[in-house]
């Protein structure tokens, strides 16, 4: 169970690491094709402020699991060196502040999407080219959730003490 | 004297002329009114220049009263608001901007497809605003229409179906990317307004200025949270419903004299840069060349809508036919063929 | 209570929740939630976070953190960063602390081709700390010299921060940019100075043994063959970044690109790198991105809660009708500057700092551009200090090495701490450093 989840989290970070590549060589493409034919490659500016967006989000469980979320950690150390269990509490509170966290933007960006599809809401030009904007809020949630349910079994296993390290 | 706080925001900054009479015009009319009977009094938190949101969230944060009034772009809400991308779709129709917002302003009350466009999303229209006319600025001097082959110009968006049948390329961009965009050759001029050129300096890097009077646009308004408004009594409505067609007049006005304010400074602040700024009015037969050449964009727009169960080619037609009423000779017939 | 009061409250509360370690972002997050609620209702928060976090990063501007992160991740994997270095030592072999100032001259060539300090932390402290502990450093010193010249990073262009106060301050980028370029300078040459001073006043800092044990000639091959050899490849990157930027082929935000592509063709012409390591790199990229951007978004949350309670615009009015003067109010300014840099990092303080304080300077008739390089030095001391500074965070990451304490990297910064605010007062007091090239 433990390590489905694991690959779901790295399955999801894959995602936002094709998205950057993706994104270096769609931003290069467009360089050569203005500079050597003239031509520009449409909403290619629009597509890039999405993929951050969604970078952001797709990666932010897998960021979690790492614990590359920035932080000071003296004031826990503190505490961990005089009692463990303690530390491991307070680990589990914060994260259960940071499921709280993720959970409201995942829940109000449920509402986004809603308006996207009630508005066909678009990138790019009408009657030159557009792209929906809904796949890449699906995602977002997607990845947001994620974050979520991370934080919160994460927090849930740690304040009752099922290894420190646990989840 | 019972007093009242609202919220008062916008994307952009009150050096912005229309965002700047926010300020000066339309909360100095509402106080000005309320102090008359002395009933009411508004306590503003002002939250100008993008401290609340930015200009890709205009619309939603008056919708959700994140803030209470706002400024909306409604010029980057091709989605949500087709109707109001009416002038951005029939370019060369008109360059009065006093015009253009009293015509919107009348749609406004008269055309329910256009009001419903704005009311859906749970605000009042308090007054309209406008963008400039468009011109040309670039780093080559423009004689003809010809002289804009295979150059790159950068217009954003809706600007870039301008440049069709031109043959010349639309490079991506903003306001604050053309400085930096020229200067290093990512593009070569932009098709621009001088209220947005003076304070981003571009003229230093594309100093021939080619009037083309291209057209002034519908760029959105200042709006009010419709909960915020229910909750208002109907002597403050009154006073901000006065306050709105008084900024959108004055702010009309005061467009028409900026632009030309505008245009007149750059050719002082640049006369002495190499080469010099100056302007260059391009002859109406080849504005006239230009736009015959262009698809019609317009038509395009309102098949789309209309798509979409929206009826853009009535309102295109009470648009075009608005501005006639008002006295303006579209270069094009953009309702030809509907 | 008022909105004021909220505001103040909530600025009171996100300082403690960062010092006792809840996660920066989730702190600002929670914080400014709660305090919106009380403020405009459950329902207008809610909303706002959704907005806030669908919104705030929905910038192409911002596609330059995860590009210029690959960049630095790349040149570190393709072996650029190490021969640049080399290059330096080199040359630098017959100075006493050669190895300490050739690490400082190495970042700022390395500056020239990314924008952000965490990815020069990150490349010299897997290529010059073992070679500097190799030669008899400590490891305080060693690991502070890299610490303390990442932040050339960000001064030298192009620069994450001179692109965020640019848009901050409406100023263009490509002036901001050139405005870095001699500051970055004497911040180097200061570092070089105040090493090769230490190293003869108080070698006792510097070296393990009190003295430097000189690398010689590490092979027999010609000299000038290996300096081609070394030196090519990073020359051809920062040609093709800055000669590509100033040139017209691609803006700022692009450069980030085409350098990541370009570090990417070097790994690959050199076949430093497989397929496996490429992944890892992205996938360390996007871990990196993720950490900065969630700082963006929730610093983005925090400063519009602030600008609805007004405290922001209060304290502006405060600093300006204090009496303060231009200069009073410059030294608080960068007083601020430095004591939040402390706790938190660069962007979110320009963030929240620069809507209060960009009105203020104007008023007092600032010359911006000179005000934005301030700024950046300002809170690129925030990357040095205790106890939140990302570029010594990301020196520790980077070395992995138990042995070695964050507070001993701290430690090792503290001299390059005073020297920058050594610089900073040089470039206060003659602002042409930071304006002259800018307006060229
Ligand atoms: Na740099
Ligand atoms: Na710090």
């Amino acid at each position: 169970m433990a390590r489905l989840w694991g690959r779901i989290v790295d399955g999801l970070g894959a995602l936002g690491s094709i998205t950057i590549a993706g994104l270096m060589a769609l931003i290069v493409a467009d360089v050569i094709a203005r500079n050597f034919f003239n031509v520009t490659i449409p909403v290619v500016a629009e597509i890039g402020a999405l993929s951050v967006v969604m970078i952001l989000f797709l990666q932010l469980a897998t960021t979690v699991a790492h614990n590359r979320m920035a932080r000071t950690e003296f004031f826990v150390h503190a505490i961990e060196r005089r009692s463990p269990r303690a530390a491991g509490v307070i680990e589990g509170v914060y994260d259960l502040l940071g499921a709280t966290a993720c959970g409201l933007i995942a829940w109000s960006t449920v509402g986004v999407l809603a308006k996207d599809l009630k508005a066909h809401e678009f990138i790019g030009v009408l009657g030159v080219f557009t792209l929906p904007v809904w796949p890449f809020r699906i995602l977002i949630i997607v990845g947001v959730t994620a974050a979520t349910l991370h934080y919160l079994m994460r927090g849930i296993a740690r304040i009752l003490n099922l290894g420190p390290k646990a989840a | 004297t019972e007093e009242i706080d609202l919220t008062i925001a916008s994307s952009h900054p009150l050096v912005v002329p229309w965002v700047g009479m926010i300020k000066s015009v339309f909360m100095e009319e509402v106080d000005k009114k309320l102090a008359e009977t002395g009933d009411y009094k508004i306590n503003w938190n002002e939250a100008f220049g993008g401290q609340l949101y930015k200009a890709n969230a205009t619309l939603t944060s008056v919708e959700e009263g994140i803030t209470d009034l706002g400024w909306v772009f409604s010029y980057l809400e091709g989605a949500k608001m087709p109707l109001s991308q009416v002038a951005g779709y029939t370019p060369f129709t008109t360059n009065d901007a006093p015009k253009l917002l009293d015509t919107m302003t009348e749609l406004m009350e008269t055309n329910e497809a256009f009001r419903n466009e704005w009311e859906q999303y749970n605000l009042v229209f308090l007054g309209a605003t406008a963008a400039d006319d468009y011109d040309l600025y670039t780093n080559f001097p423009i004689n003809s229409l010809d002289d804009l082959k295979g150059r790159k110009i950068s217009a954003p968006g809706i600007l870039s179906s301008w440049l069709r049948g031109l043959d010349a390329t639309a490079v991506d961009g903003a306001l604050t990317t053309y400085y930096t965009d020229i200067q290093t050759g990512v593009s070569e001029g932009t098709l621009s307004i001088a209220l947005g050129i003076l304070p981003t300096k571009v003229y230093e890097v594309a100093p021939y200025i080619t009037r083309v009077n291209a057209g002034v646009v519908f760029s959105g308004g200042l709006a009010i949270n419709k909960d915020t408004w229910d909750s208002l009594p109907e002597e403050v409505q009154n006073a901000m419903i006065e306050a709105g067609l008084i900024y959108s007049k004055k702010h009309g006005v005061d467009l028409m004299e900026r632009h030309e304010g505008a245009l007149n400074k750059m050719v002082e602040i640049g006369k002495d840069q190499n080469p010099p700024v100056t302007i260059t009015p391009l002859p109406q037969a080849e504005r006239q060349k230009w736009v015959e050449g262009m698809p019609n964009i317009a038509a395009d727009w309102a098949a789309e809508a209309e798509a979409k169960g929206i009826p853009a080619r009535d309102f295109l037609k009470a648009y075009m036919e608005g501005l006639k009423e008002r006295g303006e000779t579209p270069q094009r017939d953009w309702t030809e063929g509907l | 209570m008022s909105p004021f009061e909220i505001g103040s409250a909530a600025i009171l509360v996100l300082l403690v929740l960062i010092y006792i370690g809840v996660p920066i972002g989730v702190g600002m997050l929670i914080v400014s939630m709660v305090a919106v609620a009380e403020m405009r209702g459950f329902t207008v928060a809610l909303r706002m976070i959704g907005a806030v976090a669908n919104d705030s990063t929905r910038e192409y501007l911002f596609a330059v953190v995860p590009l210029f992160v690959l960049m630095g991740l790349l040149v570190t994997i393709s072996g650029v960063g190490r021969d640049t270095f080399d290059f330096f030592e080199r040359l630098l072999r017959n100075v006493r602390a050669g190895l300490g100032i050739a690490t400082v001259f190495a970042n700022a060539v390395f500056a020239s081709i990314t924008g952000i300090s965490i990815a020069s932390a990150s490349v010299f402290a897997r290529v010059a700390v073992p070679e500097m502990i190799r030669h008899g450093y400590s490891p305080r010193f060693a690991t502070g010299v890299v610490a303390g010249s990442s932040v050339l990073g960000m001064l030298i262009p192009p620069s994450l921060l001179m692109i965020i106060y640019a848009v901050l301050a409406e100023e263009s980028v490509g002036r901001m940019f050139i405005a870095g370029i001699l500051p970055g300078l004497v911040l180097s040459i200061a570092y070089a100075a105040m090493i090769y001073a230490m190293a003869h006043l108080r070698p006792n800092l510097v070296f393990r043994s009190g003295r430097d044990t000189r690398p010689g000639d590490l092979d027999g091959a010609d000299p000038r063959l290996h300096v081609m050899r070394r030196g090519l490849p990073i020359v051809s990157l920062v040609v093709l970044v800055l000669g590509g930027l100033y040139t017209g082929w691609f803006n700022p935000t692009e450069a980030g690109a085409v350098g990541a592509f370009g570090a990417l063709v070097i790994a690959l012409l050199r076949r430093s790198m497989s397929g496996r390591d490429f992944w890892r790199v992205l996938v360390e990229t996007g871990q990196v991105t993720v950490s900065v951007l969630f700082l963006v978004m929730a610093a983005t949350f925090f400063s519009r809660m602030l600008a609805l309670s007004g405290v922001p615009r209060t304290i502006a009015d405060g600093l300006l009708s204090g009496g303060l003067g231009p200069y009073g109010f410059l030294i608080i300014y960068i007083a601020l500057l430095v004591a939040m840099g402390c706790l938190i990092d660069s962007i979110s303080i320009m963030l929240i700092l620069l809507p209060i304080a960009i009105p203020v300077a104007e008023a007092a008739g600032f010359d911006m551009i000179w005000f934005g390089v301030i700024t950046v030095v300002g809170v690129e001391i925030g990357l040095l200090t205790p106890p939140f500074g990302l570029s010594v965070y990301t020196i520790k990451a980077a070395l992995d090495d138990p042995d070695l304490s964050i507070k001993d990297i701290f430690l090792g910064a503290g001299p390059f701490v005073l020297a920058m605010l050594v610089v900073l007062a040089i470039l206060v007091a003659f602002p042409a450093l930071s304006t002259y090239l800018a307006y060229l």
